[in-house]
C-alpha cells in the first residue's frame, strides 16, 4: 500500500508577515517551514508505514522551488521519495488552480491513500482536501483524528457532536487528519543525512498535461484592499489586588457593557 | 441568476444555528443581488424542516440528503443545485461545510472566499471582507472578471444574526448520482458523553487553559459559565490534558467561537488559540503571569490567581443577578 502526503511550505507561525504592493502575501521575508497541521499528516503516514500496513510513502508539494526545503526536511522525518510541482505560472494560486494540480500529480503517482493536515496556517479555507476529492472522483475521509488501512477500505475516527463515528470508504481515498493523531516526530541527525540521498523529482505543469490557460492565471479572486483592522481600545489592567477587590472590578466593568 | 445560496445543516432533527444565521445572511445579501435566498438543506431533519427555514429568511429550500450521513456525500446533489450560476453560495467555515464548498469548489472551478468576515454585494460585484494574519489585517476581494459563479463564500459562527420572522421555503427535492464522494459512510458511532453546548452559538463562553490544572479547576469555571448563563469551552493543552473533552477545544484546530464575552481563565493566549476567538466582542483574560501574550489583545486584563478569583467572581455574580 502507498501513501501520499501533501505537503505546503508556509511562513513559520511566528515570522512577521506583510502584504506586497500587489496585494498578494510575501512569501520571502518570512522564515519557511512546513505546514504544522501537514507534519501531523507525515506523522500518521510514518506509523502506517512502521506498522507494515503501509509500504510506500512518498512527499508531493507544489510551490517555489524553495519549497523543496520543506520536501527534504519531510523526508529526513521518515517516507521514501518526494515531488515538487513548480510552475511560474502558479504563483499565487488559490483552492481550486490548488487542487487541480494536486490532483493531476496525485493522478500520475496513484496512491492509495492521498493524505493531507487538516488546514494551512496562512491560507486558512481547509478546501484543498475536498476540491482534490472531487476532482480526481474519489471518497473523502477528512478530518480523522486517527486512519486505518485495512485489506481494501480506510477508515477515520472523527468526532462528533457527542463521541466519534467510525467513517469508512473503498480505496483509493483522498484523507484528512487532525492533530490529534499524535506528536509529529523531530528529524534525527541520520534522517537528516539519509533524506539527501532520498529521490526528490520537480514537475512543471507541462509534466502533468495541464496547460497554464487552463487555470485562470492561477487564481479565480482578487484582492482589492489591504487595511489595517478597526484601532481597538488599549487593554485594560487589573493588577497587585486582592482577588475579593478583583472579582468586584470584573463585575463592575462587565455590568458596564451590558454583559451581567 | 442572482440567488444567494447558502448551505443549511441539519441535526437531530432541526436547523443547525448557523443553518439560521446563513438563512438571514443569504437574505441581506439577496436583497442587495436582486435574488432570492436558496437554503441547500442536509442532515438529520432536513426533509421536514427545510420549510421552515422560510422564517429566517430563506424563499426556496432543495433537500440535498436527510440523515446521518458524512456531509461529503450530499455533494453531487449540491452541485446539480448550484451549477447553473448564482451570485454566492454561503457556507459555514465548519467541517462539513468546509468539505460540501470544497467539492463545489473542485467540480466547478468557482472562486473560493474566507473565513470571511462580512460579504455584501456592490454594483453586481461580490465584496468579501476577511481579516487575515492572525488579525492583523483585513483584506476585501472580489471574484476576478470573468469567473464562474457562484462564488463560494465560508462564514465564521457569529458573521449573521438570525432574523426570526415568519413564512415557509418553497422545497424541492434535488435529483442527481451520487458519485464517488457518496462512498463514506458512518459504520460506527460511539457516544462518549451529554451533548456540550455548542459553543459556536453561546453568547457568552468561560474557557480554561494548561493554567486551570486539573478537572477540578474546570468544575469552578462551570460555576461560573452558569452564573453568567454561558458555556465552557478550552484550549487544546486543556483537552490534551484530558481536562475536558475535545468538543470543547477552541482554536486553530478546534472551534472558531465569536461569543459577546470570551473570559479566559489559565489561558496564554498562544495564536492557535487566538485564531479561534479573536472576533470575540468582550475578552476579559485572568492569568497569573503578568506577560502572558493574551494580555496584549484582551480589553480587560486581570493579573493574579484564578483559583482565588474565579470562585469570588461566581459569587459576585451571582449576588448581582440576585439568585
Amino acid at each position: 500500500m502507498k501513501i501520499v502526503v501533501c505537503v505546503k511550505q508556509v511562513p513559520a507561525t511566528t515570522a512577521e508577515k506583510r502584504y506586497t504592493p500587489d496585494k498578494r502575501l510575501d512569501r520571502t521575508s518570512a522564515e519557511s517551514v512546513i505546514n504544522p497541521l501537514d507534519e501531523y499528516a507525515i506523522e500518521q503516514a510514518l506509523r502506517l508505514q512502521e506498522a507494515g500496513t503501509v509500504e510506500s510513502v512518498a512527499y508531493l508539494s507544489m510551490g517555489p522551488e524553495q519549497a523543496a526545503e520543506a520536501l527534504r526536511r519531510a523526508l529526513a522525518m521518515g517516507g521514501d521519495e518526494a515531488y515538487l510541482v513548480t510552475d511560474v505560472a502558479l504563483a499565487g494560486a488559490d483552492a481550486w488552480a490548488t487542487a487541480r494540480v494536486l490532483a493531476a500529480a496525485l493522478d500520475k503517482l496513484a496512491p492509495d491513500v492521498a493524505l493531507m493536515g487538516m488546514a494551512s496556517d496562512d491560507a486558512k479555507g481547509s478546501l484543498v482536501p475536498g476540491a482534490v476529492a472531487a476532482i480526481r472522483g474519489l471518497p473523502l475521509l477528512s478530518y480523522g483524528s486517527e486512519l486505518r488501512l485495512e485489506d481494501s477500505v480506510a477508515r477515520i475516527r472523527r468526532l462528533n457532536a457527542t463521541g466519534y463515528d467510525i467513517i469508512e470508504a473503498p480505496l483509493p481515498v483522498v484523507a484528512s487528519v487532525t492533530d490529534q493523531v499524535g506528536e509529529p516526530r523531530y528529524a534525527s541527525l541520520k534522517g537528516i543525512m539519509a533524506a539527501k540521498r532520498k529521490h526528490l523529482e520537480t514537475w512543471s505543469l507541462g509534466d502533468l498535461g495541464i496547460d497554464a490557460d487552463d487555470l485562470h492565471g492561477a487564481t479565480l479572486t482578487r484582492v482589492m484592499e489591504v487595511r489595517p483592522p478597526e484601532a481597538k481600545a488599549p487593554t485594560e489592567r487589573i493588577e497587585n489586588v486582592p482577588a475579593d477587590e478583583a472579582a468586584t472590578r470584573i463585575a463592575d466593568w462587565l455590568a458596564a457593557r451590558k454583559l451581567l | 441568476m442572482s440567488d444567494v445560496f447558502f448551505l443549511a445543516e441539519f441535526a437531530g432533527g432541526a436547523a443547525a444555528h448557523s443553518a439560521q444565521e446563513l438563512a438571514s445572511g443569504a437574505a441581506e445579501l439577496a436583497r442587495q443581488t436582486g435574488g432570492s435566498a436558496v437554503g441547500l438543506a442536509y442532515g438529520e431533519g432536513a426533509a421536514n424542516g427545510a420549510a421552515g427555514l422560510g422564517s429566517w429568511g430563506a424563499a426556496r429550500a432543495l433537500v440535498l440528503g436527510d440523515g446521518n450521513a458524512p456531509a461529503i456525500t450530499h455533494a453531487a446533489r449540491l452541485v446539480s443545485a448550484v451549477r447553473d450560476g448564482g451570485a454566492a453560495l454561503l457556507a459555514p467555515a465548519t467541517p462539513n461545510g468546509r468539505d460540501l464548498a470544497a467539492a463545489a469548489v473542485g467540480l466547478l472551478g468557482v472562486p473560493a472566499f474566507g473565513p470571511a468576515r462580512a460579504v455584501r454585494s456592490e454594483d453586481g460585484r461580490l465584496k468579501v471582507e476577511a481579516s487575515t494574519l492572525q488579525g492583523s489585517w483585513v483584506t476585501v476581494s472580489e471574484p476576478s472578471e470573468g469567473a464562474p459563479s457562484p462564488a463560494v463564500v465560508l462564514l465564521l459562527a457569529g458573521t449573521f444574526t438570525p432574523q426570526e420572522g415568519s413564512g415557509e421555503a418553497a422545497v424541492e427535492t434535488v435529483q442527481a448520482d451520487d458519485g464517488p464522494l457518496a462512498e463514506a459512510r458512518i459504520v460506527e458511532s460511539h457516544v462518549e458523553g451529554k451533548a456540550a453546548v455548542n459553543l459556536e452559538e453561546a453568547q457568552v463562553i468561560v474557557a480554561g487553559g494548561r493554567g486551570m490544572g486539573s478537572e477540578r479547576g474546570f468544575a469552578q469555571l462551570q460555576e461560573l459559565a452558569d452564573a453568567l448563563g454561558g458555556a465552557v469551552g478550552a484550549s487544546r493543552a486543556a483537552a490534551d490534558a484530558g481536562w475536558v473533552p475535545y468538543q470543547l477545544q477552541i482554536g486553530q484546530t478546534g472551534k472558531v467561537v465569536k461569543p459577546a464575552l470570551y473570559l479566559a481563565a489559565g489561558i496564554s493566549g498562544a495564536i492557535q488559540h487566538r485564531v479561534g476567538m479573536q472576533t470575540a466582542q468582550n475578552v476579559v483574560a485572568i492569568n497569573k503571569d503578568p506577560d502572558a501574550p493574551i494580555g496584549e489583545f484582551a480589553d480587560l486584563f486581570v493579573v493574579g490567581d484564578l483559583f482565588a478569583i474565579v470562585p469570588k467572581l461566581t459569587d459576585e455574580i451571582r449576588r448581582r443577578k440576585g439568585a
